[in-house]
């Protein structure tokens, strides 16, 4: 902003309306997340009159989360998102730079086919009977590999690495070469160094997307030991009535499993399901608002 | 600009350039055949072979099973080739006509009510001096970005909710009866519109902020120096700054018209809404894998492939012509 400090009292107004519309979209954002916590908190017998808008729990009790965490589908759940998106970030980042790495050497044969087959996958995407029985095919029903390798290499990510390997200078790698490197070494010990913010942020996109997938999961996997959080938290959210939830044998070992109330379960389960993302939220901010913004200022 | 430039020479310079593993070979004649270019190369092949074989199977294989849409299923196979059959019964069922009708319609409030939001808020943030107050506003709205369809669907059935939820606490307090938004009809649709703008509106300003910040400060200086306010900046300078930006935008939105976000709508729906927000994407699954029928649901999947993927490659094009920035 430019040096204007002679601010009329209409401009002050004026101010100070697009500042509280603002954190009025904060409110909105935040709030019904808030409340969720708070109700997942609360002490169950003052539930039932807590308001929608409420963000303090209502005394404090940690029935809820201690039956969440104890709840054998939700550890399981816990255990396979982890699997899911460790498993798959990995794989995820090492092929996707790898391809992005030959892609983007000017002088390889083959170089331009190869980037036209990977934008048509953009583009053109027969649906999602084709994918089911291509991974019937595969054998890949009820395995874990049906959710964690159907996007082993994201293309828009990998467009995204391979602009970025372009631009580091041939000299550089031709120096590696003097010294004896070939092309493997140079790509360890030169190329991925060097791509450090980039794969930081391709491996954030690559987490959250394992940690939020729920569809495939849904669909390939019917062996309820190998859900994913996500498929666990709908089933309670969406599927929801209670038995459901807590389970006959679950409602006979927990003795106060049948007073908890059904809301504050669903609420602790939603909350449970964004702790992960709260957790590496300061990351992403800080590396996806960087490359989105330089992205999109380069064009 | 500089970062522009900076590409332009990046590109430049390695342009023409011999790989590495060449460069020993850099005076061979240019009619080296094409066996011993890719003997050459091996080492690159062999590090892209995993994820060209990714491409192959999990999104070229896809591409071959769809030829189901022209075959008749037999539980014995070979199946049998039927041609165009299932897209005849495809465009002469009525659901399928009201499915593709849905998706039109909320890809349309979507595109009027969702799409001028982040616009907004990146004005408005723009406007905001505080370095610190930015930050933490954009921190907050940052945020539904990142959480799954199966979570907002979560925060919004309980925020919905007819006895306990936010949205009829409030309405309630001004007099409003209860309303099972998630069970109405009428209300639906919204609910697809709001909770779409709830997830997207603050990170997509993302994109219109970095555009304002690449505008020329010496347009603001001048405009200043003819004694706009900022209001007058606001319309002279900084929105036709970032028109292209809006365009380009819209176009590729356009593009997906045929796309109403099926994770979306896979977790909002009920038995009771179902006609009002099922979506070609939902209607290929449910008739596909909950009922069977393989072959009309690749149909209506390749139907909306194709038309989908004419609508991008037009969005593609429009967007080159008209900022000189393609999608990809």
């Amino acid at each position: 902003m430019a040096a204007n400090n002679r601010r009329t009292p209409l401009e002050r107004v004026e101010y100070a309306i697009i500042v509280s519309t603002l954190l009025l979209l904060v409110v909105v954002t935040v709030q019904p997340l808030l409340n969720l916590l708070a109700v997942s908190l609360s002490d169950p017998a003052k539930l039932p009159g807590m308001s929608g808008m409420e963000v303090l729990p209502r005394g404090l009790s940690f029935d809820v989360w201690s039956l969440l965490i104890n709840h054998p589908n939700v550890r399981a759940g816990l255990l396979n998102s982890i699997l899911i998106t460790g498993v798959g970030t990995l794989l995820n980042i090492i092929f996707t730079a790898l391809m992005a790495w030959g892609l983007s050497r000017p002088g390889l044969p083959g170089r331009r086919i190869l980037f036209i087959m990977v934008l048509v996958t953009i583009v053109f995407d027969p649906g999602i009977i084709p994918d089911y029985f291509v991974n019937k095919r595969l054998g890949l029903l009820d395995s874990y590999w049906s959710v964690i390798l159907f996007k082993l290499v994201n293309a828009w990510y990998l467009i995204i690495l391979i602009r970025f390997f372009e631009e580091i200078p041939q000299e550089l790698l031709d120096a590696a070469e003097l010294d004896g490197s070939n092309a493997f070494q140079t790509f360890w010990y030169v190329v991925l160094p060097l791509a450090k913010p980039a794969l930081a942020t391709i491996t954030l996109f690559y987490i959250v997307f394992h940690w939020n997938e729920f569809f495939r999961a849904m669909i390939y996997i019917t062996d309820q030991g190998k859900w994913p959080l996500q498929v666990v938290l709908r089933q309670f959210v969406i599927g929801g009535d209670k038995l459901a939830i807590v389970g006959v044998d679950a409602a006979n070992n927990y003795t106060g499993a049948s007073q908890i109330d059904l809301r504050a379960l669903k609420a602790g389960m939603i909350i449970l399901t964004i702790v992960p993302i709260l957790v590496i939220y300061p990351l992403i901010l800080k590396f996806f608002t960087k490359g989105t913004m330089s992205g999109a200022l380069k064009g | 600009m500089v970062a522009r430039q900076e590409q332009q020479l990046a590109a430049t310079a390695s342009n023409g350039n011999v790989p590495v593993a060449e460069s020993a070979n850099r005076l061979l004649p240019s009619t080296a055949n094409f066996g011993a270019k890719v003997r050459q190369w091996w080492p690159y092949y062999a590090m892209m072979a995993p994820g060209i074989i990714f491409f192959v199977l999990f999104h070229y294989l896809p591409i071959w099973e769809a030829k189901i849409a022209f075959e008749q299923v037999r539980i014995i196979p070979p199946n049998i080739w039927v041609g165009i059959k299932h897209f005849q019964v495809l465009f002469t069922s009525p659901v399928f006509w009201q499915v593709l009708v849905n998706t039109l319609i909320i890809s349309g409030m979507k595109m009027a009510f969702v799409f001028p939001v982040p616009i907004i808020v990146a004005l408005m943030l723009n406007e905001v001096r505080s370095g610190s107050l930015r930050k933490f506003i954009q921190s907050a709205v940052y945020l539904p970005h990142f959480l799954s369809w199966v979570v907002i669907a979560g925060v919004f059935i309980a925020a919905l909710s007819p006895s306990n939820g936010v949205v009829n606490d409030i309405t309630g307090f001004f007099g409003g009866q209860p309303k099972s938004y998630m069970t109405d009809t009428g209300a639906i649709r919204w609910v697809l519109v709001f909770s779409e703008m709830w997830r997207s509106a603050g990170w997509d300003s993302l994109l219109y902020l970095a555009a304002i910040i690449a505008i020329d400060q010496a347009l603001y200086d001048a405009a200043e120096m003819d004694g706009a306010n900022r209001w007058q900046k606001i319309l002279y300078v900084t929105i036709p700054g970032i028109v292209p930006t809006i365009a380009t935008l819209f176009i590729l939105n356009a593009g997906m018209f045929l796309s109403a976000d099926l994770n979306q709508v896979i977790n909002f729906s009920n038995d009771v809404v179902r006609s009002q927000i099922d979506i070609v994407d939902t209607y290929v699954y449910r008739i596909g894998l909950q009922t069977g029928e393989y072959s009309l649901a690749t149909a209506a999947g390749l139907f909306k492939a194709v038309l989908g993927m004419l609508l991008i490659l037009l969005a593609h094009l429009f967007s080159k012509r008209l900022t000189g920035k393609g999608v990809w």
